[in-house]
Formats: C-alpha cells, structure tokens, sequence
C-alpha cells in the first residue's frame, strides 16, 4: 500500500448551522479540557495522566431487523468507561494510551485548523506505533462517541473510496454548477453526503452495485451504463465493504427512487461473489452494518435485488463456465460464514434472506465458493450475463 | 408417492423401523412415523442444533440417533417407548470432535464414527463417555462422507480431493486407498453384505468396489449432475442414488443398470434413504432443496 496522504480541504464554516455551532464547541470543549488536564498531570511529580473514553458497545444484547425500514438495528447495554493512565499497569496499558493520545492530536490539529483529515492520514502519522489502520479508525469512532457527536464534528473523515460513474448529473460542494465528469470518467469518487448539493437522476433505470473496482473497471469501461439492455444506469463500487460515503449515495439514489411513480421507480441490483464476503457485503448495502447500526435506518436500501453470484447456479450449469471454476471454501471462510449466521439476523432462520441463507448453508455443504472473474469468459461474457438478469428481475 | 413438506432445504435423512428423522437448515430436527402410510409428523426435537443441522443417523434397531450441525456440535438422541429425547448418558466428547462433518452409526448404536474438515477419521464408544477410540490420519482432504459396514469391522470415508479410503476397525489399519474419483466424492456406502463399497460425487459417475480386493468392478453411469447421497436396499438388490438437479435414480446391482428414474424436482437432492421392509413392499424416502420428504412406496418409485 502506497504512502498516500490527502491533501486537506478547507472546510466551508460560512454559514454553519445550529446544531454543527453546538457540536463543535462540544468538541473543542472536549479537546481543551482532555488536554489540559493531562498536562497538569504531566506537570505534577507524581502525576497519572490518563484518558477516559467511552467506547461504543460491543457487548449487543439483540439484534433485529426493523420491518418498516428493513435496517439492521442493535440494541446495546449501555456500556461503561475505560481509562487508560500512563505508564500503566502494563505494557499493553502504555500502548493504548499513546496511541489514544495520538489519535487525539490529530483530532485536535485537524479541529484547530479547520481543515478535514482522514483516518488514514492520522495512521500514515505513526504506523509503526499504531498498527493497523483498524486501531485509528476504532479510536476515532470512540472519541466521537464520548464526546456524544458525528465522526465529521471531529473534521475526520474516512478517504473518499467509493467510485460511480452513470447517466446522471449532480452539484457538488466548491465545484463547477453543473457536473457531467462521471459520465464516463470512472475515477469519480463518491463525495461525502453533506457534498452533494444537487442531484438529477431522471434518465436512468437501474443502479448496479459492484463489490470489486476490477469489476467496475471492465464495466465502466465498455460504457456498460449506456449501452445496457436493461436501459441507461449507474455503476457504483464501494470497493469491498463500502464506506459511508458509498452507503449513503446509494441511499441517496433509493430515495429519489421512491419519489417517482411506483412503476417508474429506479431498480437495484448488486452483483458480489458466491463467497461469505460476498453476501456480507450486499447485506451491508440492503440491511446496514452490526458497527454502525445506530446509523443503518438512514443508509440502508432495502429494494437490492441480489444478481449473484450462486454458486447453486454454477454447480447446476445454469451460469456458463462448468465447475472447475468453483473454489472450496477455506477454513477463514467457514468460520466468517457461521458468525454470520449465529450473529446477524439478516441470516436467521426466521430473517428476512431465506434464499440467500439457504445459498450460504449450501455453500457450506458443498464446501464450495466463487468469484466473480468466472464470469468474464462465459457466453458472451460479463455484458451478456447481466443483460439477461437485468430485464429478467425488472 | 407422498410429500410432506418443510420450512427449509433439508440435508439429512436417518430411517428407522418406525421413523424418519430428518436434519435441515431449521434448528429442529423432525419426526415423521414410517409405519403411517400419511407419514405424519409425529414430533419435533427443537433447538437441536442453533444454526440447523446437516447430517443425522441412526443404528439398527432405531433406539439411538447422533446429529451434527452447522456450528459443529454432536447431539446424541434415544427413543424409548416411541419417543425421541437427548440421550442422558451418551456422548461424543467435545474437543476430540471439534472440525467433525460428516457421522456415521454402528449397528448396536455403541460406536459413533466421524470425518473432519481435515481429513481426520475418529470413532468415539458412547457407552464410554464418548472415549475416543480410533484416530487415523488421511491426506488432510476435506472428509465429506463416512460409513460404518453392517457388521462394524470396516470404515470407508470420502474426501473432497476424490480419496476414498476403506479402513478396518479391528487392526486400526488402512487396507485400501481406491482410485478411479479425481473429483470431490459426495457419498460413500456398504452394501448390507459389506460385499461392496458405492462412491460417488461430482464425476457423476457411481464407483461399486470389491471391498475384498480394493478394485473397482462396476461403474454405474446415467446421473448428470453430482450425486449427493446413496443408499442400499435391505436385500442389497438395489442401490438409490440422488443427485443435485432433483434426479432420483434406482441401480439394480444384478444387471448393473438404471432401472427407475424420478424427477419429481429440478432441486438439488441431498439426502436418499431406503425404508424397512414392510411385507414384501420395498419404499424409499428422498428430501433436499425443494423443501420436503418424498415418500416412494415400491422399489422402482409408486
């Protein structure tokens, strides 16, 4: 992974509204009072600097699926404060308070400047002490839920990852009026929600969400979003699991949907492989995610019509390409499919997926997966494939 | 032929004098009497297995039934007096049985056998506190089936890799390796003499082997999709295949040949078990991806 520090935007404070008025003198508030009170405790002899937090709960005492919006909701115990004092009981206590401190710094430097920072760009301070990217991105999320505000009151942001490129025209922030760039450039990012200022979607039919960029490359390529069968449309790709930036989009697209006719209303689709990621990933777009539940009712798109792939269609030849293209599960596969299916409810027995879940307990009989690539040397290949299952799942 | 149906694919049949127990992506295992040409349901063992389950089996004389579900565990299960509940004594332990797929059962209900995700083939006493008795080592393939011989002496496992391998239960050791299935094998099963060992799976193609000799002497060749189960008749005259397009087939061993094809479904057949004699009607039971059991009532399929 290449070094690739974003450039900081200015934020746009002309005009801010009450309630960002009030979240970031909390944050300030937040950060002045932490600050000041390790430094007192650095300053005295015998001093214990320490930082309390309170994380978001892991501990989830139900999980369900809200049958008005279809997300996917938790309902945690409340849980309770951890504090971590330098230089600790130990080691591992020494570690997270630095790294604590780190992550605060970067908050508190991106606040005072008033620039956004990404997550990543607070990791690419110090890998070697932080870790893994996850350790930050954790962090973060902690100090917005102590401080009681959105991650973006913080002014961190994760790097814009999604990529979209369709029939469609929008007004983004400190950009040209009108931008018609995406129609065929497929290097657009998906911009953070409160960015896009106008959007005009009228002309297309369809959206197709991908879970691989190299996927959404091919397409993009052969202008799939024009030349489709299926009508004019948008490609969209989170690159893996999406971000909130790609989730919110998609929702964004959902809801203009809903305001046209109900026969005239965009369909959805996603096309992921027949592997636990896979199927994680479109239940991620349709239902939301266990880490941000609290935020799925407002990001989910509960109208995905899942394409594929089966591997129940490849083992009975119904997709092309013959067996050899099937891939037995690995051991990190199996254990990842029976979490999702004891811990999520997207996957239970009485849940809202029957087919999908009938597909990962087949997955696991046959001890078989597949991936998307198998579908390039098919018939007529990956156009021809969802030409046919977009006008067959109108 | 009579249907009862289910809420979920169902992926394992076990078939006693009385009962067919039946294993599917529900948490509860059903009951259905045999002995009712209705073939009602008679009870429900429920939350037998969180995630569902996908093998279940039982001796002879139907007293005793071991399950396996998606999440690994080994639930052991008696019936007295017509009714099925946990068993108070039996059981597999825990930490021996962990990676477990597929399960088999001796004829006297003592001995559970077992192939792990990592090729590992176990026979647990279960009148021992589940002692781990046996422990043969394989290649490290997939263990995707296991059978016990009628009279317990021989063990014959298949792995995804296309390894069949039969192993004698007295001696501890492996007589044969079998080759002729490059594929993953799906099924592997003794005749009731223990005569023959039948294989098959993703090649389509149904092995017979002389078990006496290790070699193949019959290849059984109609089926065009994987085959997911096999089962013999009581006489050992008929073999019963079901593969994963819905197809049901009936082999007689004399001629070698498909005597009886039924498509009742397009879905995938996971689980195909003979019922016992009943005067001189010979019927089988069949379940998968469509969601019921069918009832056959004659050899050939009525």
């Amino acid at each position: 992974m290449p070094l690739n520090p974003q450039t900081p935007h200015h934020l746009n404070t002309a005009s801010p509204s009450p309630t960002e008025e009030h979240n970031q003198s909390r944050v300030k508030d937040y950060i002045t009072n932490t600050l000041s009170n390790l430094l007192t405790e650095l300053a005295s002899p015998d001093g214990h600097p320490s930082i309390t937090l309170k994380p978001r709960s892991t501990k989830v005492s139900t999980r369900s699926i809200n049958p008005e919006t279809g997300a996917l909701e938790t309902h945690a115990a409340s849980a309770g404060s951890t504090t971590y004092t330098w230089p600790g009981k130990d080691c591992y206590e020494a570690w997270k308070f630095t790294v604590a401190m780190r992550v605060l710094s970067g908050i508190a430097d991106a606040v005072d400047k008033g620039v956004a920072v990404s997550k990543r760009d607070i990791y690419y301070n110090d890998p070697a002490v932080f870790g893994f990217q996850r350790i930050v991105d954790r962090l973060v999320d902690d100090f917005a839920h102590t401080v009681g505000v959105d991650r973006t009151a913080l002014n961190v942001g994760a790097a814009a990852k999604g990529l979209v490129v369709g029939c469609f025209q929008w007004k983004i922030k400190d950009q040209a009026m009108v931008d018609d760039a995406h129609f065929f450039n497929p290097d657009t990012l998906v911009p953070r929600p409160q960015d896009i200022l106008g959007l005009e979607v009228s002309d297309i039919e369809w959206v197709l969400i991908l879970e691989k960029e190299a996927v959404y490359r091919r397409l993009a390529g052969m202008k799939y979003h024009v030349r489709s069968t299926a009508g004019l449309g948008i490609l969209v790709t989170g690159k893996g699991y999406p971000d909130l930036n790609t989730r919110a989009f998609v929702r964004r697209l959902y809801d203009e949907s809903r305001r046209r006719q109900s026969s005239k209303r965009i369909r959805f689709y996603a096309l992921v492989d027949g592997d636990p990621d896979g199927m994680a990933i479109m239940s991620t777009y349709k239902y939301g995610s266990l880490a941000y539940a609290h935020e799925n009712s407002a990001l989910n798109c509960p109208e995905i019509h899942w394409l594929g792939l089966r591997t129940s269609n490849i083992v009975t030849g119904v997709d092309p390409s013959g067996n050899d293209a099937l891939l037995s599960l690995t051991p990190r596969d199996r254990k990842k499919m029976l979490a999702m299916l004891a811990n999520n409810p997207v996957w239970a027995v009485d849940g809202p997926e029957q087919e999908a879940r009938a597909e990962l307990l087949q997955m696991l009989m046959l001890n078989v997966k597949a991936e998307m690539q198998i579908l390039y040397d098919g018939d007529g290949g990956l156009v021809r494939w969802l030409d046919r299952r977009m006008t067959h799942f109108p | 032929m009579s249907s009862v149906a289910h809420p979920t694919d169902i992926y394992g049949l076990a078939v006693t004098d009385k009962f067919c127990l039946s294993a599917s992506g529900s948490s509860s295992l059903k009951v259905h009497s045999t002995v009712d040409p209705d073939f009602p349901l008679v009870q429900s063992l429920d939350d037998a297995h969180k995630l569902g389950c996908h093998h279940v089996v039982t001796n002879a004389k139907g007293l005793r039934a071991a399950s396996i579900g998606f999440g690994g565990e080994i639930a052991i299960w008696s019936c007295h007096d017509g009714v099925w509940a946990k068993d108070s004594i039996a059981s597999v332990n825990q930490t021996g049985s962990a990676g477990i797929w597929a399960i088999a059962m001796s004829e006297d209900g003592q001995y559970l056998a077992g192939v792990s995700q990592d090729g590992h083939v176990k026979v647990w006493d279960l009148n021992a506190s589940g002692e781990e008795i046996r422990d043969y080592e394989t290649k490290g393939s997939f263990g995707t089936c296991i059978d016990l011989s009628a009279d317990g002496r021989f063990l014959a496992s298949g792995h995804e890799n296309g390894s069949v391998y039969i192993f004698s239960t007295e001696t501890g050791r492996m007589p044969f390796s079998l080759s002729g299935l490059v594929k993953p094998v799906r099924a592997v099963a003794f005749s009731p003499g223990g005569k023959f060992l039948a294989a098959a799976g993703d090649s389509k193609v149904i092995v017979l082997y002389d078990t006496s000799s290790g070699e193949p002497v019959a290849n059984l060749s109609g089926h065009t999709a994987w085959v997911m189960s096999l089962s013999w008749s009581n006489t050992g005259e008929y073999l019963l295949s079901g593969s994963f397009d819905g197809k049901v087939k009936v082999w007689s061993i004399d001629t070698r040949a498909c005597v009886a094809t039924h498509s009742e479904t397009e879905k995938s057949i996971w689980s195909v078990r003979w019922l016992p004699k009943v005067g001189r009607s010979e019927g089988f039971a069949t379940a998968g991806a469509s969601r019921g059991i069918s009832f056959y009532r004659e050899a050939t399929g009525g």
